[in-house]
């Protein structure tokens, strides 16, 4: 029988007060291991996407959805590293501004870019925006994508004349108070390089900054409505306007899918970057920095890779899109033809092949202060 | 001299286990740290940002005026917002008290029995969010919509355009916070005693002038809570410009909203909120000063 004298007894108390912190740092370890924080753009915080990996892994995960990317990155910057596993953002934020800001961490290649190989040709591994500026470190995985820069109702302005025109539809008077700007303030600066002429996602000179505060004071003035999505794609349907910019496919399927094929994602014929008319987006999704990073972080981006959950995704709620693992036939062959119709299926090559990748524009700052003082001068 | 020592001791200890904190106030010390953690600290964090280096996330740890002098920049025109947000909410203010004072004397003293479900009528928007609420009436006004759309079926040649221009902002927010002005003022009319009211009739006042001199200042704590609701909420207002007004005009609070999330310049939209907040906390000290409070009340 174990006597207990007061040399042990002080023994025993030494040990459970280092055991003491070890143990809440245990209990925290096990909590993490049950926990998942997903910040995102809209459709990964559906139920129908989260709720299967909720129960088989008897996960608690929360996932919050925001509007732009900045916001997001903000958020992160701002010290939410210590709170987020995941983060979904457009291609070039995870290799220019995440990684070298540290606050993102890479994957283990070899368990992820077998995935990358059965995703459409573009994709294939090591894809560019997936990868390090050094080509060395995984820092995401690819899934949805898709073209983006105006819709038409073609009843009133037809997909040939709107391709062929391209960005001067929004520089003709005859179209003033007939179309509207989504509240998409990063894709309008773009947006409104390109109506000026200019590509977006460079250096600019004086000159071609008074070019572009121009053309937005014009665009602006000239403008019927600023809203989000869904009240510009009400606007098309009821006939207030006939097309706005700064959309595609994300924002216009849901109107297809309700039954309004005649309201179309145009991506220009021809337009100032390097001769390409319009711009795409392919989103990334990375592994937050964060010094306790939930191992489901790792298992989640592996669930969502599956054909069906990848189906899922493409039609999570709110936008219906293309996704990356439409190269696997056993993904593919899950979209019904009223699907493919929605995200404009026919076309997407092209619009691919004629949209330059989402990137960042340098002068960004000075371009969005002049874009905003242009916006007020609608009043 | 046994009594004398007696007491000193029980001062004494009573004086070393608890300093001299009023029971009142050691039992209110809870809510009251609740209180600065859950509303002054928010605020003095968007006031020290306020003052942070522009476009970075250095609170506390640097000191400039650079915010501040980029919104006083001869060129910035984002007084044009802050004009636009202060003046809807002034005319918010003016029309909803002209809209909702007889709606209230008629809470109070005219639709008897029918205004208990008068009033519920009022509430009853407050349970459904603004957005959606606003949302309505976009489908209402739209083209085709049911507004326009009606008109036609009636053989008309359709609705007039009211969506996407400053005329629909006003209308949403005088929509939007006519509660909020309501029910005060309601309270504000239910503080008039029925008698004085009476007693002026008997000694051969005009009904102008009992409304004058009688229930207009006795009615005015009301009013004025009701006015100064409307005009704080009326001056950050937001979704009825970015729904109904499709941005036909920008308001303050969404140059605020810009600067946090596209233009990623926490510093300028805190240097930009706590102007507003300054402004319109300022504006509103002036007229209750002003307004003499106390000779309203009738208490000189």
């Amino acid at each position: 029988m174990m006597k207990i004298s007061r040399r042990n007894m002080m023994q025993m108390m030494g040990a459970a007060a280092f055991a003491g912190p070890l143990a809440s740092a245990t209990r925290a370890f096990a909590g993490r291991a049950k926990e998942l924080n997903i910040l995102c753009w809209e459709g990964y915080n559906s139920a129908e996407v989260l709720d299967p990996f909720r129960s088989s892994h008897a996960a608690n995960v929360k996932a919050e959805s925001l509007t732009n990317d900045p916001t997001m990155i903000n958020r992160l910057r701002a010290g939410e590293t210590k709170i987020w596993d995941l983060i979904n953002v457009n291609n070039p934020w995870a290799r220019k501004v995440m990684a070298p800001a540290g606050l993102i961490k890479p994957l283990p290649r070899a368990e992820f870019e077998p995935y990358f190989d059965t995703m459409l040709p573009d994709f294939k591994a090591p894809y560019r925006w997936a990868m390090s500026d050094n080509g060395e470190d995984l820092l995401g995985m690819a899934q949805r994508f898709g073209p983006y820069s105006f819709v038409v109702n073609t009843d009133k302005v037809s997909k040939t004349t709107a391709e062929e025109q391209g960005w001067d539809l929004f520089n003709d008077t005859a179209l003033a108070g007939r179309y509207g700007i989504q509240e998409s303030d990063d894709w309008n600066v773009f947006n409104i390089f390109l109506i000026a002429g200019i590509n977006p996602f460079k250096e600019h000179t004086e000159e071609e900054f008074k070019a572009f505060s121009e053309t937005a004071e014009k665009v602006f003035k000239g403008a019927r409505m600023v809203g989000d999505m869904a009240s510009l794609n009400q606007a098309l349907v009821s006939g207030e306007i006939d097309l706005y910019m700064t959309g595609g496919t994300y924002s216009v399927s849901p109107a297809r899918a309700d039954g309004y094929p005649n309201l179309r994602a145009i991506t220009p014929l021809t337009g100032p970057i390097d001769g390409k008319g319009g711009i795409s987006w392919i989103e990334i999704t990375s592994t937050v920095n964060n010094p306790d990073l939930s191992p489901l972080a790792i298992e989640f981006l592996k669930y969502v890779q599956d054909p069906e959950v990848a189906h899922t995704v493409a039609f999570a709620e709110g936008t219906f899109n293309p996704v990356s693992q439409m190269g696997n036939p056993k993904c593919f062959e899950l979209f019904t033809k009223d699907e493919l119709e929605a995200i404009q299926w026919d076309s997407l090559e092209e619009d691919m092949a004629r949209s330059a990748e989402y990137d960042i524009v340098p002068d960004y700052d000075k371009a969005l202060e002049l874009m905003t003082a242009a916006r007020r001068l609608r009043g | 001299m046994a009594v004398t020592i007696h007491e000193e001791a029980i001062h004494g200890r009573s004086a070393a286990a608890l300093p001299a904190i009023p029971a009142g106030l050691r039992a209110a010390g809870p809510v009251i740290v609740l209180l600065l953690l859950g509303f002054l600290a928010p605020l003095l964090t968007v006031a020290a940002y306020a003052f942070a280096t522009p476009k970075s996330f250095d609170v506390f740890r640097s000191f400039t005026f650079a915010n501040f002098s980029a919104i006083f920049d001869t060129s910035n025109t984002v007084w044009m917002s802050f004009a636009w947000s202060l003046a809807f909410a002034l005319a918010t203010v003016a029309l909803l008290a002209v809209i909702a004072y007889p709606i209230a004397y008629g809470l109070n003293r005219m639709f008897g029995k029918w205004s208990g479900f008068i009033g519920v009528l009022f509430v009853f928007p407050l349970f459904v969010s603004e957005n959606v609420r606003l949302y309505g009436w976009v489908l209402f006004f739209i083209k085709n919509g049911v507004l326009d759309g009606g008109l036609k079926w009636l053989g008309f040649s359709g609705g007039p355009e009211v969506l996407y221009t400053p005329g629909a902002i006003l209308f949403g927010m005088l929509y939007v916070y006519l509660p909020f002005m309501l029910f005060p003022m309601s309270l504000g009319i239910a503080m008039i005693p029925r008698d004085l009211v009476d007693a002026a009739r008997d000694l051969g006042a005009s009904r102008l002038m009992i409304w004058r001199e009688i229930e207009l200042p006795l009615a005015m704590p009301g009013i004025l809570i009701g006015m100064l609701l409307t005009f704080v909420l009326g001056a950050g207002a937001i979704a009825e410009s970015k729904i109904l007004g499709g941005q036909s005009v920008i308001t303050i609070a969404q140059d605020i909203e810009v600067a946090f999330t596209y233009a990623q310049n926490w510093p300028l939209g805190s240097a930009l909120a706590l102007l507003l907040v300054a402004i319109v906390s300022g504006l509103a000290l002036y007229v209750l000063a002003k307004l003499d409070l106390d000779r309203i009340l009738g208490k000189r």
